[in-house]
């Protein structure tokens, strides 16, 4: 016992370890925005968005801009957060509309690279737009402190993540298992063909969920902003991290975003307490496993490797 | 083939006139651009053996690229080995690496195959990266310069050149050879290749790891060109280097990738330095305007019927 | 399929011949009359956020420079290239610059692998560099040789001047926490030796060393509440460190443990910061608009207003000082070189000067060619505008805290027996 408290002197801390599992869900909770609609993404369209940390990052930057120009009232964070993931919508059913649209019958590898492309575009763009400067945006003042969980300290802000992230959950599975739209991306998803006989509007389809796992992308980097540096980079940061969860929790399924994300948001969070050297490593060599031993990931269907 | 133009011989000759001449022409600059193509090319043909022939995606090829050239400058640097053994050492490693990983890798297909690779070869990077006491971390290894013989431009490019034309030539001969059909064969459709008696995985096995050998090949000629082995030769934005490569110049041509080496090395040389701010913009929109409209790559623009796309393949 | 390969054939000798003649379109180097050198530098991306100010200090020098007649008679030009913030495209170009522009001299870096590399072919290419904007120690000490100069100061300087300040603190418990690479390794090792020099009682009770880049430091921050530290030391930098205090802020770290950082005083991190700035934090900065330091300096409130109209308005980073020293710093060694004959400048350099810019005395140091500017630490104050600023400003001259020659003479002799 003592080689395992000298090793992990906050093992016997009850309190300690409470508060790190929430912060790792918190941390869980913005990956499964983020890697949800990219799921949705490949799972309906087949494209793996690599675009999708950028579009997170566009929904941040637009949260700054947004910040700055609206009236400096309580409501002023809540507005932009309302209205940021809208813009990166808009620009995700843009990019469908002018780009994806002529590749969807193209290898998969082609669709990729286009993708990669928009990365290199967005980047560039934000630059040109918002600067090389670091920005910032506030947590709105009611959430600006911390809460007493078991006694340590826990930022307010997390709980809004905490607490909206099963609501995205609920309003998510409710749209895919309740409504007739929900219907449709779930038939797309086993046959988009058959669908395309059955009188559906697939490319409007397409339209629309690329246009919505952007908004779910742009609502991860709005909420995200005030935790965090907007800065440049912040794409490639949150692809990765996106990327290995979707690949662990298996491309499509977004019950599997949901459980691998908790999954990565807390071996984060605990790896750099039990393992700092190779933390790292951790994440990769856990993508690795699961290809190795289960490639569809753990929720996804053998299938989909196409 | 249609007798039009000069036989492919004389184009040939015509190249090597060129290559050999170049160097007592050309400013030294131009002479360490055509070095650094030909390493790009090698790079990206060994890449286009997996892809093209095999039909297989790797994401993660710098991983080869970086072992090739790691040993070689750690073999320079820890045991003071002499140039040319340490270059050699380097495809073999590389080779070695590919075996390994390729085990695991050639079992999944397509999307997986591609996440599988990329995943090994962050693996590779952040060891890389992180291991500082043996690799020297984020600081790289310097002063991995070649043998005196070889140090000066005109002499490294001689080198090199022989030795990514002989490479290429073995390349092509893999591609040429009973298993190089066999591998089309599995690329085209692996079910039936089964059928036939073709042990696909062994000949995707056997493919990754050659393409790994000249990888590792070009990234040990890399490092004495450079003078310098640094973590990032294992990132991903590596692994998309032989991509794009591959993409410009075409996929279906064997010298496809070649032709995406000198074009893509004019745009980034003469673009990059002028406009260093927007380079990614261009490069960006340079390879959607490629898949989008030229499907071919440059070889497309001048294949008679440029706008004959492969359809896409039924899996 | 032989149309193909034609065609690819065909593609290749056309794209070669193409390049083979680019160089009859492509600009002569103009040789003769302007002094050139070759700048490299990270202009796309992430760092620009640095090297955009950096380039606008420098070429306002150039400017005055040049106004005045150039160097010896003759204009002075720098020719800029982008490294990508890649150590091999920066090889890439210093070869570049050096064998097609034919530059006099190398000059620019902002990543410490990156000087490095340049560094080493230099040494190589046995071609002048000026290493300005990077900070790692290793370019003139470890890894020094004649071939390379430094125009700014190192790390072993800024951090011992904020060493010191926590000497006379009454902290004896310290924890910090570090990015994981050369450069927060480099800035511990220097923090935490200098500070155990001075005060011996010292203790160390907790390393953490984030990954450079990480986003979510939460567990780091508990591990920083638990250590039972009195204060905590961070060379955490720019995005990352503005992340690292808006996650520490609501944790109440900032207000149980005393901050120290390395670079928080730094108009790009505490203007975005904002309202969320740590207050109290005992930091380094170019703080131009402090009252004390504009008194020590009376130059120095002309030449902030002279770079806002050179810039269209905007407030000088610590990059933009450096950019306009370097300039002059290389203009004075080829001065007193009488030449632009490059082992003459190294022994310009060698023999050391001394330059008075508006913010102070900076000694470029003959024994390892190192600039010895003076350093800034004070302590995070919001402004009556509410603004965030650095407050209570202390000034320590370098020369009063940087490692002797004989101490650097024996630092290169370590590393070269580590080499062999």
């Amino acid at each position: 016992m003592e080689i395992v408290t000298h090793f992990f002197p906050w093992i016997t801390n009850g309190p300690l370890i409470a508060v790190q599992v929430m912060s790792g869900l918190s941390v869980g909770m913005f990956l499964f925005l983020v890697s949800v609609g990219m799921s949705l993404i490949f799972g309906v369209t087949r494209i793996v968005n690599l675009a999708h940390g950028s579009l997170y990052m566009v929904g941040a930057y637009l949260m700054v801009t947004l910040v700055d120009v609206l009236p400096d009232n309580a409501l002023r964070f809540w507005i932009a957060l309302l209205v940021a993931p809208i813009g990166v919508a808009l620009l995700g059913g843009l990019i469908e509309v002018l780009l994806l649209r002529r590749i969807y019958r193209r290898e998969p590898l082609m669709q990729l690279i286009v993708t990669f492309g928009l990365i290199l575009i967005i980047g560039t763009l934000v630059l040109i737009v918002w600067g090389p400067d670091n920005k910032s945006v506030s947590r709105p003042d009611v959430l600006a402190g911390s809460v007493r969980i078991f006694g340590q300290p826990f930022p307010s802000y997390y709980l809004l993540v905490l607490a909206l992230a099963p609501t995205m959950m609920v309003a998510l599975w409710f749209i895919f298992y309740r409504t007739r739209w929900g219907m449709l991306i779930r038939a797309a998803t086993v046959d988009r063909e058959m669908l395309g006989a059955l009188g559906v509007d697939v490319s409007t389809l397409y339209t629309q969920v690329f246009a919505f796992g952007s908004w779910l992308a742009g609502l991860a980097g709005a909420l995200a902003a005030p935790t965090i540096a907007v800065a440049l980079g912040m794409d490639g940061d949150v692809l990765i991290n996106a990327f290995v969860v979707v690949v662990i929790g298996g491309l499509g399924s977004f019950a599997g975003s949901l459980i691998s994300s908790l999954l990565v948001g807390e071996l984060q969070s605990f790896g750099i307490l039990i393992f700092p050297a190779i933390s790292i490593v951790l994440l990769f060599a856990l993508m690795a496993v699961v290809l190795i031993v289960r490639p569809w990931g753990l929720l996804g269907r053998p299938e989909d490797g196409h | 083939m249609t007798g039009k133009g000069p036989r492919p011989g004389a184009w040939l000759l015509a190249a090597v006139v060129v290559l050999l001449v170049a160097p007592h022409v050309i400013p030294t600059f131009f002479v360490m651009l055509f070095i650094e193509i030909a390493i790009v090319a090698l790079f990206a043909t060994s890449f286009n053996l997996l892809m093209g022939f095999g039909g297989m995606v790797s994401f993660g090829h710098a991983a080869y690229f970086a072992l090739g050239a790691y040993s070689a400058a750690l073999l320079v640097k820890k045991v003071g080995a002499p140039m040319l053994l340490a270059l050699a050492a380097g495809p073999v490693v590389a080779a070695a690496g590919a075996l390994l990983f390729g085990l695991f890798i050639v079992r999944l297909t397509a999307t997986y195959f591609a996440m599988l690779s990329l995943a090994f070869a962050q693996i590779v990077f952040t060891v890389i990266f992180k291991w500082t006491a043996f690799t020297g971390g984020d600081n790289g290894l310097l002063n991995i310069w070649p043998a005196a013989f070889l140090k000066s431009p005109p002499a490294y490019y001689y080198f090199t050149v022989t030795l990514v034309s002989a490479s290429l030539w073995a390349l092509h001969a893999v591609g040429d050879s009973p298993f190089g059909y066999a591998l089309k064969a599995v690329r085209d459709n692996p079910r039936r290749a089964r059928f036939i008696g073709v042990n696909v995985r062994r000949h995707q096995l056997v493919a990754f790891v050659i393409s790994g050998f000249f990888s590792g090949l070009a990234g040990g000629l890399f490092a004495f060109f450079n003078g310098s082995v640094f973590p990032d030769f294992a990132y991903f934005n590596k692994s998309f280097e032989p991509l794009i490569v591959v993409l410009l110049g075409g996929v279906q041509s064997f010298f496809g990738p070649l032709a995406g080496a000198v074009g893509f090395k004019i745009l980034e040389t003469f673009i990059a330095r002028q406009w260093p701010v927007y380079w990614p913009l261009v490069l960006g929109t340079v390879l959607i305007g490629v898949i989008v409209l030229l499907p071919q790559g440059f070889v497309g623009l001048l294949e008679r019927r440029p706008w004959r796309s492969r359809p896409a393949s039924a899996k | 399929m032989p149309n193909t390969r034609r065609s690819a054939l065909a593609a290749i000798v056309l794209l070669s011949v193409t390049l083979i003649l680019l160089p009859a379109l492509d600009r002569v180097a103009a040789q003769g009359k302007p002094i050139r050198i070759g700048e490299i530098n990270s202009y796309s991306g992430v760092a620009t956020v640095y090297t955009f100010p950096y380039k606008d200090g420098l070429e306002m020098a150039l400017k005055e420079i040049n106004d005045k007649g150039g160097v010896l008679g003759r204009p002075l030009e720098f020719i800029f290239r982008d490294d990508k913030l890649k150590p091999d495209e920066a090889v890439k170009a210093a070869r570049e610059l050096v064998l097609q522009e034919k530059v006099d001299y190398l000059a620019g870096c902002i990543s410490s692998s990156v000087g490095l590399a340049i560094s080493a072919y230099a040494k190589d290419a046995k071609v002048l560099y000026f290493a300005t904007h990077c900070q790692t120690s290793r370019l003139t000490w470890d890894d020094g040789h004649k071939y390379i100069a430094h125009t700014t100061n190192n790390v072993n300087q800024y951090i011992r001047a904020i060493a010191k300040k926590a000497a006379v603190s009454p902290y004896k418990k310290w924890a910090h926490i570090s990015p994981d690479y050369e450069y927060g390794q480099n800035v511990w090792e220097e923090f935490s030796s200098y500070l155990k020099q001075l005060k011996p009682d010292v203790q160390v009770v907790q390393q953490n060393w984030p990954k450079l880049g990480e986003t979510d430091h939460s567990s780091y921050i508990t591990a920083l509440l638990q250590s039972g530290a009195d204060a905590f030391f961070s060379s955490v930098w720019g995005a990352q460190e503005i992340a690292f205090v808006k996650q520490a802020r609501p944790f109440g770290l900032l207000d149980k443990i005393k901050f120290y950082s390395a670079s928080v005083g730094n108009p790009d991190e505490l203007d975005p910061l904002g309202k969320e700035a740590p207050i109290g934090t005992v930091t380094t900065g170019f703080a131009w608009y402090d009252d004390g330091v504009q008194k020590l300096h009376p130059k120095l409130k002309d030449w902030v207003k002279k770079y806002a109209e050179w810039s269209k308005g905007k407030e000088p980073k610590l990059g933009a000082s450096w950019g306009y020293a370097s300039a002059y710093i290389i203009a004075e060694a080829i001065k007193r070189a009488h030449g632009t004959d490059t082992d003459k400048v190294i022994g310009a350099l060698s023999e050391g000067f001394d330059m008075d810019f508006p913010w102070g005395k900076v000694i470029m140091r003959g024994c390892d060619q190192q600039a010895i500017p003076p350093q800034w630490t004070g302590v995070v104050k919001m402004n009556p505008q509410g603004r965030p600023v650095m407050g209570d400003v202390e000034e320590t001259h370098g020369k009063d805290i940087v490692r002797s020659c004989d101490e650097v003479m024996q630092l290169r002799a370590a590393a070269a027996l580590k080499k062999k």
